[in-house]
């Protein structure tokens, strides 16, 4: 093809050429479009459309549908359970994350430091309470923290600790919530920095042994700058998610009324404003603003961060 | 060990080691055995008995005819409904993800930067930050409390999207692709002849990913599922807890739902998840080295 195309070399032929290849290049987007057609669909279903729609509800007296400016957010700003549920949150954020970091970070330096076979093994019992999810890990853990019947039972009395009140009141709730998350999250950030860890550069390591660092230093000064971006990645990743609790603290009420726990965090405020109190534009703007950090975290990540390559 | 200046730092730096290690197998592992284990025991053995004491057979066997049968084998058509919204949501995942992914990595277009950033945005954006916003929408679409609205909200999976488009930018060779436009395929062709039989390990990790995410989906369901017979296994769960009471400590009712019913309905929450990771503990390690998993 290219061939005749030069053969026929000229004015005709390049504007020719121009146009086929804009033909083609139309027809290549045209199928791309088709190919992303059913996402597309999806995202905008489910990402842009249900933003904007909160976006715009958050304007508006949902009840007699008539705009009323910035009126919701005064009203969620003027509710006194919301500043609450802000420092509830914070407090639960930065226990689980500290907790995510330092345990992630420790267990993964350890584990890289024994036998592979061990280490795999003990990957393996770390990583599986990763399956225990939503709401079987608030039921799981209303058991372990309830005395009379906790595997950790001797713990919890050499505590004090008699009853599941006793034990709550003395870890407090976002200590409780930390814990729920981290028993469930963090195995599976263990198996990556597993993966991590083993494909730093062998030379890297030969050469500080021969330098003579031991394991310890090896771990502090070699190992640990060295997947340490990885570790604020996962901090912030944690820090996203955190932020938008909800199950842990919804589900309190299972172990009986006086655990109930309904406006603890902020997604718990927004789900009481749509479903106690009917006022979805209050809902909206509270939405609103969570979806908000959370967009703003993920622009941090992606602008930021090189972690998530898009060519 | 072969020097004798330092035995005594090295003992104690790897007593540490391992004493931190053992702890933390306490810490992960005793709840979770607990947790089988329990499944096993009777209320009575729950409440005195050593925490790790064997249930028997028989206790066994009436607490999963107490669960079963109980409100006319619900908790069947809970596990039925997670099955339909699991199955229903990986396909129209994998439909989205597979072709979309693709496309991405393999052809230039008007708007393909813009289609990936909101990618990345909706991928590292936790899923429940935008629950609310879908209630709110599938309360004026009119699908809420629907089997569609659950599978199509469960569709969307964002990260399958990313994680294809990395597969395919990384791992088909452009040259393929050309040598199979000049033998001839069109454009269709290239991707349903080409690309989608490379594509097996790919729609495996995809599956696997969303499967997790839509199995143990609590928060979605508990907000666009108001009628208990959509429910699935995660609100279907706490529904027994609430309904019955068992966790609560409080004077005991006649509903069969005791503290073993709940253990066993939690495993058959738990199970399937766990059966899953142990056939593929090293989807998780490349997929999320792949791209971080969000939380």
């Amino acid at each position: 093809m290219s061939a005749i195309a030069m053969a026929l070399d000229g004015p005709l032929a390049t504007s020719d050429r121009a146009r086929k290849e804009k033909q083609k290049a139309r027809r290549d987007a045209r199928m791309s479009y088709l190919l992303l057609a059913p996402y597309l669909l999806l995202l905008v279903m489910f990402g842009l459309f249900p933003i904007a729609y909160a976006f715009g509800l958050s304007f508006f007296d949902t009840i007699e549908m008539v705009f009323w400016g910035l009126t919701n957010y005064q009203f969620v700003f003027d509710d006194f359970r919301v500043p609450a549920s802000v420092v509830n949150v914070l407090g639960f954020v930065a226990i689980w994350v500290g907790m995510t970091v330092i345990g992630v970070a420790t267990l993964s330096l350890m584990l890289d430091s024994v036998g592979r076979r061990t280490a795999n093994a003990l990957r393996t019992v770390y990583f599986l309470p990763g399956a225990v999810t939503s709401s079987a890990i608030v039921v799981l853990w209303l058991f372990v923290l309830d005395p009379s019947v906790s595997p950790f039972q001797p713990v919890l009395h050499g505590l004090g600790w008699g009853t599941r009140a006793d034990v709550i009141s003395g870890v407090g709730l976002a200590g409780i919530f930390a814990i729920m998350a981290y028993f469930s999250s963090s195995g599976g950030w263990i198996v990556v920095f597993g993966g991590a860890l083993a494909s730093l550069p062998v030379e890297v390591m030969e050469a500080a042994r021969i330098d003579g660092a031991n394991r310890f230093q090896l771990a502090l000064r070699i190992k640990l700058p060295l997947i340490w971006r990885s570790l604020v990645l996962m901090a912030i990743l944690s820090l996203a998610g955190g932020l938008q609790l909800f199950v842990e603290p919804q589900l309190m009420g299972l172990a009986g009324p006086q655990f109930a726990q309904s406006d603890w965090s902020l997604n718990q405020m927004a789900f009481q404003y749509a479903f106690r109190m009917g006022d979805f534009g209050a809902s909206a703007a509270l939405s609103t603003l969570l979806v908000g950090a959370s967009i703003a975290i993920a622009l941090v990540i992606v602008f930021a961060t090189k972690f998530y390559k898009i060519d | 060990m072969s020097t004798r200046t330092a035995p005594m730092r090295l003992n104690l730096g790897r007593f540490v080691v391992y004493a931190t290690l053992a702890f933390a197998v306490c810490f992960y592992g005793i709840p979770l055995l607990w947790l089988f284990v329990a499944g096993t025991r009777s209320e009575a053995s729950l409440l005195s008995d050593p925490p790790f004491a064997l249930g028997t057979w028989e206790a066994f066997t009436r607490t999963w005819n107490n669960l079963t049968s109980y409100n006319n084998f619900q908790i069947v058509s809970w596990a039925t409904n997670s099955l339909i919204y699991s199955i229903g949501g990986v396909l129209l995942s994998l439909a989205a993800s597979i072709p979309g992914g693709y496309a991405l990595a393999l052809s230039e277009f008007p708007g393909r930067k813009l289609i990936l950033l909101l990618t990345l945005i909706a991928m590292i954006t936790p899923s429940t930050a935008v629950v609310l916003p879908i209630f709110l929408e599938m309360n004026l679409l009119g699908l809420s409390n629907t089997y569609a609205g659950m599978i199509l909200a469960s569709g969307f999976f964002p990260f399958g999207v990313y994680l294809t488009y990395v597969y395919f930018s990384t791992s088909l060779p452009k040259g393929v692709m050309d040598s199979a436009r000049v033998d001839g395929c069109n454009r269709f062709q290239l991707f349903t002849r080409i690309a989608l039989p490379l594509a097996r390990p790919i729609i495996a990790l995809v599956a696997f990913f969303s499967f997790l995410a839509i199995w143990s989906n609590y928060f979605l369901a508990f907000v666009l599922l108001s009628d208990d017979k959509l429910y699935n296994l995660p609100v279907g769960l706490t529904a027994l807890v609430s309904g019955s009471g068992a966790l609560s400590n409080l004077p005991s009712n006649d509903v069969p739902i005791k503290k073993p019913e709940v253990v066993l309905a939690a495993i058959l929450v738990v199970l399937p998840v766990l059966l899953i990771f142990m056939a593929a503990q090293r989807f998780v390690r490349s997929g999320m080295l792949s791209g971080a998993e969000k939380g």
